[in-house]
């Protein structure tokens, strides 16, 4: 993964709207955005952390086209360690918005693009998954 | 109720779950799938989510539930092409004609690809395989349901027929060939 890089209003200490960081495949594709986080409004926390509302992480293929976009209306950001996380809700979808998931209590480590969801975990597939044959 | 065993000589047999017409696609094939979990991993990198614990997995005409599911996250438009449960495996199913199947297992492998046009739609069961319908149940290590044609291949399988009260001329509601 690329060198991450604030594109707007970010301040690492203090408070921030709209603000976005983006990271770039490697060449040949060094033009593109692999991975997009932005939010609404980031305020500072102790130990150099940030509340973030409205968070919004957002992966594309190296054509540009939108993968997996995950929400979540509030969580805690560690933007030197690229971690965030939250007791709150949390929504994630495919690109498509044929998959789609619900759960509460998250993790997302950005160096390994994961995400742990901990508890209640729904997920809703609109395509087919078995006992759907000749789809 | 009487029971009969049946040890096949034969290295594989199959057995025609359904007689649908591939053509026609019901309406509850074409429903929604709800997968709920205790907790998920989602590998952004692989494209890849993990449901763990208590996961369960519901469909018109399924429901499964496992301890640890394995889904390739699709894309855009595509088919799920991997899906592996694992841990405690029960699977039951209709096959749109009242005949309804349990299906138990350690583990089961979804997999779907078309080759050369062909579509290939498989589900594969390790572990101690075992699948009932009212009237019989058959073991065996591998099963293997194939989705595309609707039925299911045995290899070296054991089999336990249930004779329905007051018949007592044929036992076996399947077709074995």
């Amino acid at each position: 993964m690329g060198a991450l890089a604030g594109v707007a209003q970010q301040t690492p200490v203090g408070h921030a709207t709209d603000f976005t960081s983006e990271s770039y495949f490697e060449p040949p594709h060094e033009q593109q955005v692999k991975l997009r986080l932005s939010g609404a409004e980031a305020s500072p926390l102790p130990g150099g952390l940030l509340d973030v509302k409205k968070l919004k992480v957002e992966t594309f293929n190296e054509a540009g086209k939108p993968e997996v976009i995950v929400r979540a209306p509030q969580c805690t950001y560690a933007p030197l360690d690229g971690v965030a996380n939250s007791a709150g809700a949390l929504e994630l979808q495919t690109g498509d918005g044929r998959f789609r998931v619900a759960g509460e209590g998250f993790l997302w480590r950005q160096s390994a693009s994961s995400l742990t969801i901990s508890n209640r975990v729904r997920t809703m597939i609109d395509v087919p998954l078995m006992g759907a044959n000749a789809l | 109720m009487k029971k009969s065993v049946f040890l096949f000589l034969i290295a594989s047999s199959s057995w025609a779950a359904a007689q649908t017409n591939p053509a026609v696609v019901p309406a509850a094939a074409r429903a929604a799938t709800e997968i709920n979990s205790d907790a998920a991993d989602f590998d952004l990198n692989t494209h890849q989510a993990v449901y763990r614990g208590h996961v369960r997995v519901e469909h018109p005409e399924l429901k499964l539930t496992c301890g640890t599911l394995l889904v390739d996250l699709p894309t855009a438009g595509a088919h799920l092409s991997n899906v592996v449960a694992d841990t405690n495996v029960v699977i039951d199913f209709n096959d749109g004609k009242g005949q309804t199947y349990h299906v138990t297992a350690a583990k089961a492998v979804y997999a779907y690809k078309i080759e050369n046009a062909v579509t290939n739609e498989t589900v594969t069961f390790t572990g101690s395989p075992k699948v009932e319908t009212a009237q019989s149940t058959i073991e065996s290590e591998p099963m293997i349901w194939d989705r595309a044609h609707n039925k299911f291949t045995f290899i070296a399988p054991k089999m336990i027929s249930r004779e329905a009260p007051g018949n007592t001329t044929n036992g076996l509601p399947v077709k074995l060939f």
